[in-house]
């Protein structure tokens, strides 16, 4: 039984329309206008206990408005979700225990308090037994680094800082769920790897079950093998990462050097030329329709060249041109 | 949506009592605050007896009520309202105004009694910095003490004055659930309390029409009802009556709370803030 269950998961939001202006102000105050906006539009996926997954999607995706409903403080204007067998928002005490949650732009740490003064207040809202306290404590200061600053008063904390001591504040009741909603933004990369350790630690050897939003694709490569893809608050992928790539990422570059200045006319049936330098010219093919020896072949046919390279399609290319372009059926085969 | 029976889990009060602690400790880290407070209660305090007695003086006074009671009073109201006029849950509308109330809504706790218990001991903190203002009052201001039963009844009733004043400040910042910013209203019940509360005048020093009025209000029992059970205006065969009225709005102003805290939770969790 998936310990994450969502089935046509739906959120609208019903905003005021407000004219520009000081009319549209006073104007609003008198009749108003409504006008729905889908945030979440019909979203189903599910995850089995101890599944770390990948959320992505380009800003107002709706990726933040899932997070909201999976702990319970916002209710879904239709659809089933279920999280450890609990309905969140009805039960948002409960399901709070059963879940831990870190966002990058916002901390649950006591502001003016030093780290460990919030720790101790966390122990005790959940209700943490003294030893298992204790245990996390020296587990999670010595591969968070904690020590140094475990007494000095949150707002003085550098971002990696806070971002550890959320990390750890989020963790103290062993959470069966964490939700991780852009954790790495902002963080240098020690700090980004620092945390991308935790977040794999807490998934092995745990068993913490993890749903991770990010615009950080490094994020994804180096944790998880799945990914559910989101814009316009549909799901448009769920599946391996290493599956969009191949079947998605179809789009190569084959960089050729060449022994004479290159041609005007410069071209090879098959390829498009995407740009062009005094010796260099890249040029853009399709992995389904043409094989890079294939290419090499008809490139050698008509030019002296001194060397090739292939460019492979990196994550970001790809996810970027989904987000531009729109998803494409065909081009990736049917959603699992 | 499935239909399970929402339930509560097991209520601890621990938590609450932590953060209560807490809010102390937050406080503490303004340690001027001890001196800004005694010398501000000094100079007020030297200011309204030099009004009072200068009032006095013109024969401007009220005649069941001494020279030397009406400085009592003032010094209580002043030393009240050091606790009193601190806004509690000034928290509710700052987590609003950042949104970081979803943190909050995402911990297994009762949101409303966080803010009850962090407002809570805020004002302990401060309660314990009186005790320097107290000894002034006591030792050169000379300020009168009654006898241990009205003594006592003046602390009933300025707990209860306490928790009407706690509601009144909550549901103001619970306006901001709809408005996002309060202080104009703010500004408006703080002069209205200061007037109507009999925290500067005392309320029987009004003309009797007007009296009719302020006492339909609820600012009365912050401040006026503990003050004239403190100098004896109110006599104990009233205190009843007086603490029951009290007790009225703070059911009064409870129900609105929750009604309030309610509608502005539900607007959050059905619109996203």
């Amino acid at each position: 039984m998936p310990i994450i269950e969502a089935i046509d998961l739906r959120k609208v939001f019903r905003r005021i329309v407000r004219q520009p202006g000081i009319g549209g102000a006073i104007g609003a105050l008198f009749s108003r206008e409504y006008e729905d906006k889908v945030a979440v539009d019909d979203v189903s996926f599910s995850l089995a206990e101890g599944e770390l997954v990948g959320y992505l999607g380009p800003n107002g995706a709706g990726k933040s408005t899932t997070i909201k409903m999976l702990t319970g403080i916002l209710v879904p204007t239709s659809g089933v979700l279920r999280v450890a067998g609990l309905v969140p928002y009805q039960r948002r005490q409960e399901n709070a225990q059963n879940i831990g949650v870190v966002f990058g732009q916002r901390s649950q740490l006591y502001w003016d308090l030093p780290l460990r003064e919030s720790f101790e207040l966390l122990r005790s809202i959940y209700d943490v037994p003294l030893n298992r306290y204790q245990e996390n404590m020296r587990h999670f200061a010595e591969i968070l680094d904690l020590e140094r600053f475990l007494d000095t008063p949150v707002r003085q904390l550098s971002l990696g800082e806070r971002m550890r001591g959320d990390f750890a504040a989020a963790m103290l009741h062993d959470p069966k769920i964490v939700y991780l909603d852009e954790p790495t933004i902002g963080l240098d990369v020690v700090a980004k790897e620092a945390i991308r350790v935790f977040i794999a630690q807490i998934n092995r050897e745990r068993g913490t079950t993890v749903i991770l939003t990010t615009h950080d694709l490094a994020d994804v490569e180096r944790l998880t093998p799945r990914i559910v893809l989101i814009d316009h608050g549909k799901v448009i992928y769920d599946g391996a990462l290493e599956r969009l790539r191949t079947e998605y990422g179809t789009h190569r570059v084959l960089v050729v050097t060449t022994v004479d200045p290159v041609p005007d006319d410069f071209a090879v049936p098959g390829a498009e030329v995407e740009s062009r330098e005094p010796y260099v010219v890249r040029l853009g093919f399709d992995r389904r329709t043409l094989t890079a020896e294939a290419l090499i072949r008809r490139v050698l046919e008509r030019y002296a060249i001194s060397d090739v390279s292939i460019i492979e399609p990196d994550i970001d290319t790809i996810v970027r041109r989904i987000y531009l372009e729109g998803y494409q059926q065909n081009a990736v085969g049917a959603p699992s | 949506m499935t239909g399970t029976v929402p339930r509560r889990p097991r209520f601890r009060i621990q938590p609450y009592i932590e953060f209560a602690k807490k809010a102390m400790a937050r406080e503490g880290t303004y340690r001027f605050d001890v001196f800004t407070t005694v010398g501000s209660f000094v100079v007020r305090l030297y200011l309204l007896r030099m009004v009072w007695t200068a009032l006095y003086a013109h024969n401007a006074a009220p005649v069941d009520l001494s020279r030397h009671e009406i400085i009592t009073y003032s010094a209580v109201a002043l030393l009240m309202g050091i606790v009193m006029d601190i806004d509690q849950t000034r928290a509710l509308h700052d987590k609003l105004h950042d949104g970081s109330i979803a943190t909050d809504f995402m911990k297994p706790i009762i949101v409303p009694l966080y803010f009850f218990a962090d407002g809570t001991g805020e004002v302990l903190f401060h309660a314990a910095l009186l005790i320097p203002s107290i000894l002034i009052a006591l030792l050169i201001f000379n300020i009168i003490v009654p006898p241990p039963m009205v003594l006592a009844a003046f602390f009933v009733s300025f707990l209860l004055g306490y928790l009407v004043g706690f509601f009144l400040n909550f549901i103001l910042n619970c306006t901001a659930f709809w408005t996002l910013e309060i202080s104009a209203v703010q500004l408006i019940v703080t002069w209205l309390t200061d007037l109507l509360g009999g925290e500067l005048i005392p309320l029987i020093l009004f003309p009797a029409f007007l009296q009719q009025f302020i006492y339909a209000l609820p600012f009365a029992a912050m401040f006026s009802t503990p003050l004239l059970i403190y100098v004896r205006q109110i006599p104990p065969a009233r205190y009843l009556e007086v603490m029951g009225l009290q007790v009225a709005w703070i059911v009064v102003l409870g129900i609105v709370s929750t009604v309030m805290w309610r509608a502005g939770a539900r607007r959050v969790v059905v619109q996203g803030g």
